[in-house]
């Protein structure tokens, strides 16, 4: 997945994270909530809040702050849950991300993103589909299938022995 | 040929309810006012069935049932008792002399004729 | 036709004016005795006539007031009213207006009033009457009584056979036949095996008696009552062979051996001696002259009859039963959860605001929304019979298949289970039943040789444990080498070579992912799907799977599987600021823990009984501390009884069960989550799974320390 995959003017959601902003393809996002109560799962990574209910179904809602490795989401009146819709092994899943803020909706043509760099981002390469430029700020664009796949949010079966990262892991007996 | 039917019965108003109700069916009814008076009729032509009261002052009607069994041409015809609520004994004692069944009074006329059809066909 | 009325109606009048003045004169006598009982009775008695016959004259009036003062007399003879002269005048009063009532039948509205006076004034001198009133009913049926038809078709199986003197009583039995033949379709059986020879035989008794199967919409009442001049002299046995309404899922009847052993026509034994041979049972049952003919005439006939009724019966099922969509159910189901969730809102908001109208709308609501449940999760559910029958064909095919020798026996098929549990089931017990008789059943040689029937069985069966259905499927077959699993396991790499396991626990290793025993790949199994799909299946059905086995005599794999998967009872508590739910199918009781733990251990004393238990808030690492007085939630496992401590329990709670979906796939101890009238979520606990780990988690420590 490179930045030579996006090849036509797309319109992005972009959040903050502290004072970065980063941007998931608006065609991904189902809706934006405000921050709401969370129920946590036992056993499970901090980074993964718990679930909510959304209009009957359960979602998961996962904290983009301490699955990028920063400290936990604080409740603020700013504090939201961006709801997307991504695909787990083929099958279309909801989940809640829980971002600092919601900025805007953009519009980037491709000429505006480019590669992730290799190093510098803190961030695995692989969840950034690219960087895009905005009034001389940068805007990572993540590849949000990637950030939620399978494997990521699996360190939920070894939660019990392994600690999630960025946070110490529940403790077992 | 008809059939006749006999009704044996102290009360005019009975035997002649009996009477009309029957003979629309077809039957040709002949009345005895009481036991011995029937017994005398049927002596004298034997008849297809008889419906008779029990309580009657000349011969009751069980001792006329026990009497016409004793006619060998009415040794199987049916005989239907008309009783009261108040005489379920009576039943017993008229059925071990012979008769077919019974009746309760007050009856209605539909429900002579039900009994009538049951018996006779 | 008018004149005979007419003529009718004056003799009537005439013998009520004659019985009338009969009766003032015995009240004159009355009143001059109050105690001549004579007078009493025949004026008793004249009452008494003159109800009857207006009765049957259609002077209804005249019986219903005569009736009341019938009833006063009836107490004056039985000496439990005396006499006095209000009784008298009054029943003078009722002499005129009774001729009144017979002489003008005209002014009947002027007469009634008068009627309902003087009944009024007799009533307060004798309230007996009310009491000592009698419901005189006809003891038989007159055409013109309205029966009501039962409108379904009933199947009755009527043996008549009349007093041989029955002809001295006037009673043609053909008469009561056709009688009874005229109710509904009709089979009459004539037994004449009684008939003796004609020296010996009176020409006056009646011999024969008859079997009648009669098909009618009316109750056994209006059969009886055909009967009814003759049902204390002869035998009648008036049988409902087919009600009409109970399931039945084919016309299939009994056969014929049962229904002439019910019928006491043979005995069981006789028919045991019979049916080694190679004949039609009824042509042998003749031949050994142990039953006559027309017995088996009639049982063939009862057969026949009853068939034709259920297949009709079927037919009309079809009619009333709809089929519906799966799809249609399940959009059902989910909106019966989200009604449900809403009930609890509004209950809870009910139960915040003082207001007792939308109280009592809410608990209706509740009352409403759990029937409404109850009724949508009782439509979902079927009996598991239909999946069984499905291995009858496959359990034939393997063993020829095998040279195997297999007889596969079920049981509890009518037990039932959610739609989708048994949708889902079926893959897994082919898979199941398919082991059992490729691994587990030894070909019939090698069977003798072990001393065991040629023929190897495979049990199917089902049965309900509490909000479980456990569904087990064994073999009689070699039973599972602990010893080879365990070195298969090893090479494997799915167990350490030297960890310690329990039986249970090795057998429980053949679920696992790829893992297979068989020396050699058969046309059967073995093909790189093992038993690890009963396993997901299990779980995605929130089953679970034991095994228990010896080697050599067989082995029984069980399923526990729940009854349905949408909405179950739930208990509600909480930790912290945690709710959580635990199935209440589960739990025992909730006790309070008091004084906290002694000693470090986890167990409580329960009247006297030592229950362990666990921590919910250090399982869960839910922060806070714990409130002084906790309660324990006491749940029964397989084995024990386990509690669960927790901060308060805050009570029952109808639980939508939400799956927690693909990201929480593989989470132990939770088994979904649901939605609270608060709207918050509330966690699901998976009872059985959760004591699992915390045993594991203590053993394993143990063995580090």
């Amino acid at each position: 997945m490179s930045v030579s995959a996006i090849t036509e003017t797309t319109q992005y959601l972009t959040f903050k994270l502290g004072d970065e902003v980063f941007a998931i393809e608006i065609s991904k996002v189902r809706e934006v909530l405000d921050f709401t109560a969370i129920t946590k799962v036992p056993r499970t990574p901090d980074f993964m809040r718990g679930v909510i209910n959304l209009r009957g179904n359960v979602v998961p809602v996962v904290d983009m702050r301490l699955k990028f490795g920063m400290t936990k989401t604080e409740n603020t009146v700013n504090t939201c849950i961006i709801i997307v819709e991504i695909s787990l092994d083929g099958d279309t899943t909801v989940l809640g991300a829980l971002a600092d803020s919601v900025q805007e909706v953009i519009e980037l043509e491709p000429d505006k993103i480019e590669p992730a760099p290799r190093i510098g981002t803190r961030l695995r390469t692989d969840f950034i589909k690219g960087m895009g430029k905005r009034d001389d700020n940068f805007i990572i664009i993540l590849e949000i299938d990637k950030v939620f796949s399978v494997d990521e949010l699996s360190l939920v079966r070894d939660a019990g022995d392994v600690p999630a990262p960025g946070g110490e892991g529940p403790s077992g007996t | 040929m008809k059939k006749t039917i006999m009704t044996v019965d102290d009360s005019a108003s009975v035997r002649l309810m009996v009477k009309f109700t029957l003979a629309e069916l077809g039957f040709e009814i002949i009345e005895a006012v009481d036991g011995r008076d029937a017994l005398r009729k049927i002596e004298k032509k034997p008849v297809h069935m008889l419906i008779t009261d029990i309580n009657m002052p000349e011969l009751d009607g069980i001792s006329l049932v026990k009497k016409v069994r004793e006619i060998p041409a009415c040794k199987f015809i049916p005989i239907i008792m008309l009783t009261t609520e108040s005489q379920e004994e009576k039943k017993r004692e008229g059925k071990k002399a012979g008769a077919t069944g019974w009746i309760v009074k007050p009856f209605r006329p539909d429900q002579l004729v039900a009994v009538v059809r049951k018996v006779m066909g | 036709m008018n004149e005979e009325y007419d003529k009718l109606i004056e003799t009537f009048r005439e013998e009520t004016y004659e019985l009338l003045s009969e009766l003032e004169t015995s009240l004159f006598e009355l009143e001059k005795d109050p105690h001549n009982g004579d007078a009493v009775s025949s004026i008793f008695r004249a009452f008494h006539s003159i109800k009857g016959a207006g009765g049957m004259f259609g002077f209804d009036e005249v019986s219903r007031f005569t009736h009341d003062i019938e009833t006063v007399y009836d107490l004056v003879r039985g000496e439990k009213i005396l006499p006095d002269k209000s009784l008298v005048d009054l029943s003078f009063a009722a002499c005129d207006l009774i001729r009144e009532m017979v002489t003008s039948p005209n002014e009947v509205q002027a007469q009634k009033k008068k009627a309902d006076e003087l009944l009024a004034s007799l009533r307060q001198l004798f309230p007996e009457i009310t009491e000592a009133k009698k419901t005189g009913k006809s003891a038989l049926r007159g055409a013109g009584d309205l029966v009501l038809p039962a409108a379904r078709l009933r199947a009755y199986r009527i043996r008549f056979r009349p007093a041989p003197d029955i002809f001295a009583t006037g009673t043609n039995p053909a008469l009561l036949l056709r009688e009874l033949c005229g109710l509904g379709q009709c089979s009459v059986i004539a037994h004449s095996d009684s008939i003796p020879d004609l020296n010996g035989m009176d020409p006056e008794l009646c011999y024969t008696s008859w079997d009648v199967i009669l098909t009618t919409e009316q109750d056994m009442d209006a059969i009886r009552d055909i009967f009814i001049f003759v049902e204390d002299t002869a035998e009648l046995i008036i049988e409902m062979i087919d009600d009409g309404e109970s399931a039945v899922d084919s016309a299939d009847y009994k056969k014929l051996g049962e229904i002439l052993v019910e019928k006491r026509d043979i005995t069981p034994k006789d028919l045991q001696k019979v049916l080694g041979g190679r004949k039609r049972l009824g042509e042998m049952l003749i031949d050994e002259g142990l039953v006559q003919p027309e017995s088996i005439q009639a049982a063939l006939i009862e057969q026949e009859q009853v068939r034709q009724i259920r297949e009709g019966r079927l037919k009309k099922e079809v009619i009333s039963n709809i089929r519906v969509s799966s799809e249609k159910l399940d959009k059902l189901v989910n909106l019966v959860g989200e009604l449900v969730t809403v009930q609890a809102r509004l209950s809870r908001h009910a139960l915040y605001t003082d207001d007792p109208e939308l109280g009592s709308i809410a608990e209706e609501v509740e009352r409403l929304t759990a029937e409404l449940r109850d009724n949508t999760m009782n439509i979902r559910m079927l009996p598991i019979g239909t999946t069984f029958s499905r291995f009858r064909r496959l359990v034939r095919d393997l063993s020829t298949d095998l040279g195997k020798e297999v007889e596969m026996v079920t049981e509890g098929g009518d037990t039932e289970l959610d739609k989708t549990v048994i949708e889902r089931l079926g893959d897994p017990l082919v898979h199941l039943i398919r082991n059992c008789i490729d691994h587990g059943i030894e070909p019939p040689q090698d069977r003798e040789s072990l001393g065991k029937p040629r023929k190897g069985m495979v049990r199917l069966s089902a049965t309900h444990s509490g909000a479980n259905v456990l569904i087990e499927i064994e073999d009689d077959g070699a039973g599972l080498d602990a010893g080879a699993i365990r070195a298969r396991a090893a090479q494997r790499g799915l167990v350490a070579t030297d960890a310690e396991l329990a039986d249970g626990e090795i057998f429980s290793l053949i679920l696992a992912p790829g893992f297979s025993t068989a020396e050699h790949i058969t046309n059967i199994s073995g093909r790189g799907v093992g038993l690890d799909v009963v396993k997901k299946a299990a779980d995605s059905l929130r089953g679970e799977i034991s095994i228990r086995s010896e080697k050599g005599k067989g082995t029984i794999i069980i399923l526990s599987l729940p009854l349905t998967l949408a909405i179950i009872e739930g208990l509600l508590i909480r930790i912290g600021e945690e709710h959580f739910v635990l199935p209440l199918s589960a739990v025992e009781e909730c006790v309070e823990l008091i004084g906290g733990d002694s000693h470090g251990r986890h167990i409580a004393n329960v009247r006297g009984r030592i229950v362990p238990y666990i921590r919910l808030r250090e399982q869960f690492a839910i922060g806070g501390s714990a409130p002084e007085i906790e309660q324990i939630v006491i749940v029964r496992n397989e084995t024990a009884r386990v509690g669960f401590v927790v901060d308060t329990v805050i009570g029952e709670n109808q639980t939508v069960i939400k799956t927690l979906g693909r990201v929480y796939k593989g989470l132990e101890g939770i088994s979904g989550a649901t939605i609270l009238g608060d709207g918050t979520v509330a966690l699901i606990l998976d009872v059985s799974k959760l004591i699992r780990i915390v045993e594991e988690g203590e053993v394993s420590g143990q063995a580090i320390q």
